[in-house]
């Protein structure tokens, strides 16, 4: 009788202990990702050595469902207590179910670069990012020889870009990959043409939707996106290649000479350091066809901005919890074993990345530091990325004019960013 | 006896006969069968259709409530080109509908007549309906991509490859002969099973006169089927229209443009891609109420027919 009361009046101790009691769930795509152990393993240590019983939980969840998955569960209320999601529209298209978290965590703040990717038009931060996320091309050095280019010193102007590619398709070789049947190389490609061919201002008027799809700049990408595709930069079935699946693996494998990448997460310096060797892949950032009066002729920028985030749910009953969690997420000393595993450019400045010895890594940290513009795909909205995938299909198979699909794209942008 | 009758009229109590009584008792055990499937079907299809009816009345996005907008998303996809293109291509997958009937029928009626080999081509014929159609997406995706087997083959034959789900001629119409492929044999199993029912003394005596194989087929078999003929159009518009959406999703994401795009696909794309669950709701209603006029509209010939 005597242990029955001891153990109910233990049982009631802890249940009526708010530490005790406490789970923190994330949700999150990559965390049965190999590479990405170790830095889930640092933070849920970290987190419950910080908050002794309360427990860090990572929950593992589709990629390709995963914002209709969290969609529906704001919508019921169920969502996890912390949320995992890619800079721009998807990010920013969820903040009505967070916190915003810049009272929150100033000092951490201070340290970051790449927030705009998570930044609301109220202008307050969501998301916590923790990698930053660009866009670059690498390139097969063996192919460059092989064409009689010089590997090591790859296109830095438009021009030299055409005569990269006149040299490659001389020997029967794709210029560059095309995987484009989710649409999102077509996303790729309208922010690797804007690095230099909008102004800091047109870029800004792009994000609040006073540039639109039928104005010259913009529609001169379109017609760029024609112009190569007439000129034969692409392997032809681009329409039915898909981008993550399969075009990266056979870039890999000589599918093609050069290819829109990332920095981080995927598609990045060190998966193509790691599967062609890394004497034999090269990176340059994009020159665009026509260069902005404040870029610069032959030094290209590199759109740059938050890669992936962490942000708290407003209906999470433990929200200073949360919010202690993404902070250790993003934290320099967790968040270096991620950039050492996965090799992903971090969004904390703390984070020491010189212990790794990669050409390319090296490269594109120089680039950050002077050459960042902003990723015009990622401060477009979502509808109008869904109605890009879907008229960049359409101009790549000669189905619609530039003139048409512009009109179309300024109608959702229109709805999308009333004016 | 008389007495007993003319005392419960008067007390107003009609009277009971054990008949009666063993006919509520009956109904309510018949009830009580019935219970868990009406409780399933109200609480996982009637309640989540009058909600989602309300949901298609608001501006509710993934995080946000939205407010009361009336028909406000149903004009919208009046106005959506994307919609309008995905009921177009509903209406090709329609006009698809005769083949997926006719096919299984025709493969039905052979194997009953005793083509050699029947039982393997009945097993063979069943394999793909087992398969998912994620699977058979991925299957055939390699199979007709640019550089798939289907070109290498052309090649051989020095016809030039095609890009068959990239180009927009042809998305829909590949993908349409995949759907067939992958659900043909459940049509075959449905009309091996009607013609169980045809009197094999009629085919015999018609055999016997000396008719025609197609006059045995045309005068006797299928008016024989014609219910099934019936309900399998009925099942097959249905399927058509609501299932598409995992072979889709797997073999072109709905494009290229809006070429594979229906009306399902969209719904997803309103809800998955855009967070815009009151317009995907909107989207599902018209659905949901363009199904059930057609599905009415062939039931209803098909109760006429019946009545002949």
């Amino acid at each position: 009788m005597h242990r029955l009361k001891l153990i109910t009046a233990v049982a009631a101790v802890l249940l009526t202990s708010p530490a005790l009691a406490q789970e923190i769930t994330v949700w999150d795509v990559n965390v049965d990702e190999p590479s990405h152990a170790t830095y889930y393993a640092g933070a849920k240590a970290a987190f419950e050595a910080a908050h002794p019983g309360a427990t860090l939980t990572f929950q593992s969840q589709p990629d390709a469902e995963y914002y209709t998955l969290l969609g529906t569960a704001f919508a019921s209320k169920t969502g996890p207590d912390v949320i995992w999601a890619n800079g721009g529209a998807q990010a920013k298209s969820l903040v009505g179910g967070l916190i915003p978290l810049d009272d929150k965590l100033p000092d951490l703040i201070s340290k970051l670069v790449g927030k705009s990717a998570f930044t609301a038009p109220d202008g307050k931060l969501y998301f916590i990012p923790t990698t930053l996320q660009g866009h670059v091309v690498y390139y097969n050095k063996t192919l460059y020889k092989a064409a009689g280019l010089d590997p090591n010193k790859p296109p830095a102007t438009w021009a030299e870009v055409t005569k990269m590619c006149d040299a490659l398709k001389a020997t029967k070789v794709a210029c560059f990959m095309m995987a484009n049947k989710e649409g999102f190389e077509a996303e790729f490609f309208l922010s690797e043409m804007a690095n230099q061919s909008l102004t800091a201002q047109q870029q800004a008027d792009w994000l609040t939707g006073k540039l639109h799809w039928s104005d010259a700049p913009i529609k001169a990408i379109l017609q760029a996106w024609v112009d190569t595709a007439k000129a034969g930069w692409y392997q032809e079935g681009g329409n039915s290649q898909t981008m993550f699946m399969d075009e990266f693996t056979l870039f890999s494998q000589g599918g093609a000479g050069n290819v829109w990448g990332l920095l981080s997460n995927v598609a990045h310096w060190k998966v193509f350091e790691k599967d062609m060797g890394v004497d034999n892949v090269g990176v340059y950032p994009m020159p665009s066809p026509t260069v902005a009066a404040d870029q610069h002729e032959g030094a290209p920028g590199v759109p740059l901005d938050g890669g992936v985030g962490y942000g708290v749910n407003k209906d999470s009953p433990n929200i200073d919890l949360a919010v202690d969690a993404v902070k250790i997420l993003a934290s320099p000393e967790v968040l270096a074993n991620l950039v050492k595993d996965s090799g992903v450019v971090p969004a904390n400045t703390l984070v020491d990345t010189s212990g790794i010895d990669s050409p390319g890594l090296k490269q594109i940290m120089g680039w950050l530091a002077d050459r960042a513009v902003p990723t015009t795909h990622a401060n477009s909205s979502a509808a109008e990325l869904d109605e890009w995938h879907r008229q960049s299909q359409l101009l790549l198979n000669g189905d619609t004019t530039v003139d048409a699909a512009a009109a179309a794209l300024d109608k959702i942008q229109a709805q999308a960013k009333p004016q | 006896m008389a007495t007993n009758t003319i005392r419960q009229t008067a007390q107003g109590v009609p009277p009971r006969s054990p008949s009666r009584r063993r006919g509520r008792a009956e109904a309510r055990a018949a009830l009580l069968f019935l219970l868990p499937a009406v409780l399933l079907v109200l609480v996982f299809r009637i309640i989540p259709l009058f909600w989602g009816f309300g949901l298609s009345l608001t501006s509710a996005t993934a995080t946000t409530p939205g407010e009361f907008i009336g028909w406000g998303n149903y004009l919208r996809a009046l106005d959506d080109p994307n919609f309008r293109a995905s009921i177009a291509n509903a209406g090709v997958v329609l006009l698809a509908v005769p083949l997926f009937v006719t096919i299984p029928m025709v493969l039905a009626i052979l194997i009953d007549q005793g083509v050699p080999g029947r039982a393997f081509f009945r097993s063979v014929y069943f394999l793909p309906v087992v398969l998912s159609s994620v699977i058979i997406g991925s299957i055939f995706s390699i199979v007709l991509g640019f550089n798939g087997q289907l070109n290498g083959a052309l090649k051989l034959l020095g016809i030039p490859g095609v890009d068959w789900l990239g180009q927009s001629a042809t998305a829909l119409p590949v993908t349409l002969v995949i759907q067939s492929w992958s659900t043909f044999g459940m049509g075959v199993l449905i009309f091996l099973a009607g013609l169980s029912t045809v009197p094999k003394d009629m085919v015999e005596a018609a055999r016997l006169e000396g008719a025609k194989m197609w006059q045995i087929w045309w005068h006797i078999i299928i008016p024989e089927l014609r219910p099934v003929i019936e309900f399998s159009t009925v099942i097959t518009t249905i399927g058509l229209l609501t299932s598409m959406f995992g072979l889709i999703y797997v073999l072109t994401g709905g494009g290229p443009g809006t070429a594979t795009t229906v009306p399902e696909y969209l719904i997803w794309a309103a809800q998955g891609r855009l967070n815009q669950p009151a317009y995907a709701a909107a989207l599902s209603i018209i659905l949901f109420v363009c199904t059930g006029i057609l599905a009415w509209l062939q039931i209803r010939i098909m109760s006429r027919n019946a009545n002949f």
